[in-house]
């Protein structure tokens, strides 16, 4: 064995070094196409535009890993932030109406996780229903009208931090997508429950046969976003200031297609939060790209979809490729 | 290395398209400054062209909409007036986050001045910074009475009320009408469409013979649409009228009511794009609403270019977009500010074409859209 080659054993690259090269190549493409894309509040921008995004995406990694889908979390997040809303409209302390949108996330994760578990069902069929049920229950209790606290609610630090309403350098939904990504990644690589889960999505019945409780996991992922959706409810209602109907309606497929971006297969077994992390600045990117060259609306859902299939079909070559050249090296070696 | 070939592609890709795709951006910038004069004598351009860069960004709550394209059209047609970019922009699921960024992004690209629709009050805190930032803003079509700048759009209850009077007057009038009356909503929660509904609601109340079904939620996509339409009328098989608040809705009840020729119902709704003028031509629908999207799409953009050439203050206000009302028996459009009624062939015509459009329309450029600042209503004038 030559020493380049066990020097590039020991050295071994990221997963997510592919998708962050990506990043950085379009951003240099934009860049170059418009510098005034190349600018530090840009950046910032984007990213707090996709904070709520992001969060979802990091619970949906921990989904994915475990070979599930949940349609629901953009109705969960949407009703999670009218009950909080409400609440506070309703004169209870905005600390509580907070609590109340994590409580209101949890209730309907755990729902999601333990109807599919009963009717052994996958995760994906019940939320088509409770999707809409969560959807309908918004519509019914926010009497089909935005949520929108008054000003004296407002005035609370909540909502003028949130908002970016006071000197901090930095849009503080982003620091708490940034905070939640730190505490997801240890959860997902160092801890039991992470372990669980990613031995639940690589072979669920050698994971059954080791002891592992698989119908309880399932619940506790589905419980986990379920309370993601609903801190990103009771979150984009401080940056926000206000939550209206539509709020998470269309969240489904850019989620999904952050996490996916960012490396985590549909497959199981594996997932990536800092792979979220990047797959939802490229999502943030290349909607703001089309915006700064000056792509006509028409066109830029176009744009948008060919740049991600190729991002991931390009992505998964590449895999492939990898497990290929991993499989001839394992051969050669025996 | 394959890796890197990836990376590369994925790039080029991105590059590749968005070259392709630039190109054909729905931008005034092709109407080059010095032509204008030329085309269009001064008092048909109010505010003149002269050689500066002012962008516009103009965000939709939606694209890939009939009637949204219609305004559209007549911003583009604006900026090619005055001499200015208009670039168009906006999310295909109408989610406001959406569109906020949108807004946002545009900012962040530097434009001059913001044309957007305000579908909800999450987005009010945003677009007043904005405002506050010294950019100005102008708002269409929807309406958050918390933006702190002038609104372009229809007197939606009202609008709601003159379609629900003449739902009652095809039904016999006040004392005569009898029967369901089935509303449809395609996005219930959106306040103009709620502010609509509560306008038809008033109307038909008046009525005592009539009875208020809904309003249902009938989808705003047009397959969708349909098939709530028509399961609403297997449902209430002797209805006496179908009313829709959105713009699919007419083209939806007048397939229905040709699919069903024995049916008795009338069927009535908003906005004029082609599908819908063709359902009231051939009278499978009775009437239909417009809201005037050349003024909607026109005026605030007109509103911008003064705001920043001329330091013109936007302060909040509602400017009446006014209502057209086009109906089956008698075949006509009936067009508000004293413009011509026109024939259906006519409509049908503007309705495609912008230049046409635009030519029609020339009365309402010289008239309230040069003297929009006389025009100005409190907001709540739009509701009332």
């Amino acid at each position: 064995m030559s020493t380049s080659k066990a020097a590039s054993r020991r050295i071994r690259m990221p997963d997510e070094l592919g998708v962050f090269i990506a990043l950085l190549v379009l951003i240099g493409i934009i860049g170059a196409l418009q510098p005034k894309f190349l600018n530090i509040n840009t950046f910032l921008n984007v990213m707090a535009n996709n904070s709520i995004l992001g969060m979802l995406a990091l619970g949906t990694v921990f989904l994915l890993a475990m070979r599930e889908i949940d349609l629901s979390f953009g109705m969960i997040l949407n009703l999670s932030g009218v009950l909080a809303g409400l609440s506070m409209i309703a004169g209870v302390p905005v600390e509580l109406g907070i609590l109340i949108a994590l409580v209101a996330g949890l209730t309907m994760g755990t729902l999601n996780g333990y109807l599919s578990v009963q009717f052994r069902l996958p995760l994906i069929i019940i939320t088509l229903g409770t999707a809409s049920i969560y959807q309908g229950t918004s519509l019914i209790v926010n009497n089909k009208g935005s949520v929108l606290p008054p000003p004296e609610v407002k005035a609370h630090w909540f909502f003028q931090f949130m908002g970016g309403l006071t000197d901090f350098p930095v849009p503080p939904i982003v620091i708490v997508f940034l905070v939640l990504a730190v505490v997801l990644h240890f959860v997902l690589h160092r801890s039991r429950f992470g372990y669980r889960i990613l031995a639940i999505g690589s072979n669920p019945d050698s994971a059954r046969l080791a002891g592992i409780n698989v119908d309880g996991s399932r619940i506790q992922v589905a419980a986990l976003m379920g309370v993601i959706a609903g801190f990103g409810g009771a979150m984009f209602l401080g940056f926000r200031g206000a939550i209206d109907p539509t709020t998470g309606y269309q969240l489904l497929l850019p989620v999904i297609a952050a996490a996916i971006i960012g490396g985590t297969p549909l497959s199981g077994g594996s997932g990536t939060i800092i792979g979220a992390v990047l797959g939802t600045l490229v999502v943030g990117v290349i909607a703001t790209g089309v915006v700064f060259l000056g792509i006509d609306a028409t066109w830029s859902t176009f744009v948008t979809g060919v740049v991600i299939v190729v991002a991931v079909g390009i992505d998964q070559l590449v895999r492939v490729q990898r497990r290929n050249r991993a499989a001839v090296a394992s051969a050669g070696g025996q | 290395m394959r890796k890197r070939v990836g990376i590369a592609a994925v790039a080029a890709a991105f590059a590749v398209t968005a070259a392709a795709c630039g190109g054909t951006a729905d931008t005034a910038t092709e109407a080059p400054a010095e032509e204008t004069p030329a085309e269009a004598p001064a008092e048909e351009a109010p505010a003149e062209a002269p050689a500066d860069d002012i962008e516009i960004g103009f965000v939709t709550h939606v694209v890939g909409n009939p009637f949204i394209q219609q305004i559209i059209d007549a911003a583009l047609q604006a900026g090619e007036d005055l001499g200015v970019t208009v670039t168009v922009a906006g999310p295909t699921g109408g989610e406001a986050d959406a569109q906020l960024a949108a807004v946002e992004n545009l900012v962040a690209a530097g434009v001059d001045g913001i044309a957007t629709s305000v579908p909800s009050s999450s987005m009010d805190n945003a677009l007043n910074a904005i405002i506050d930032s010294g950019i100005p803003v102008a708002t269409f079509n929807l309406l958050s009475p918390a933006v702190n700048a002038p609104y372009v759009g229809e007197k939606s209850v009202e609008s709601g009320r003159i379609l629900g009077a003449r739902i009652v007057e095809l039904l016999g009038g006040e004392q005569q009408a009898k029967g369901t009356v089935v509303v449809g909503i395609c996005f219930p929660g959106f306040p103009v469409l709620e502010n609509r509904a509560k306008g038809v609601q008033e109307a038909l109340a008046k009525a005592p013979g009539i009875k208020v079904e809904g309003p249902f939620d009938v989808k705003v996509d047009a397959a969708e649409n349909y098939s709530k339409w028509e399961g609403l009328y297997q449902a209430n098989p002797d209805v006496a009228a179908l009313v829709g608040l959105c713009a699919p809705d007419v083209e939806s009840l007048g397939q229905l009511k040709a699919k069903n020729p024995k049916a008795k119902f009338i069927a009535g709704g908003y906005d004029l794009t082609p599908g819908n003028v063709a359902a009231i031509a051939n009278d499978t629908a009775q009437v239909s609403l417009g809201q005037t999207p050349f003024m909607q799409g026109y005026l605030p953009v007109y509103m911008l270019v003064q705001a920043i050439r001329d330091g013109v203050k936007l302060e909040p206000g509602f400017v009446d977009a006014g209502t057209e009302i086009a109906t089956s028996n008698p075949l006509q459009v009936i067009q508000p500010y004293g413009l011509p009624q026109l024939t259906f062939d006519e409509l049908a015509v503007i309705a495609g074409d912008p230049k046409k459009s635009r030519e029609f329309y020339q009365p309402l450029v010289d008239g309230i859209i040069k003297n929009w600042q006389a025009e100005v209503q409190p907001i709540a004038n739009e509701s009332s």
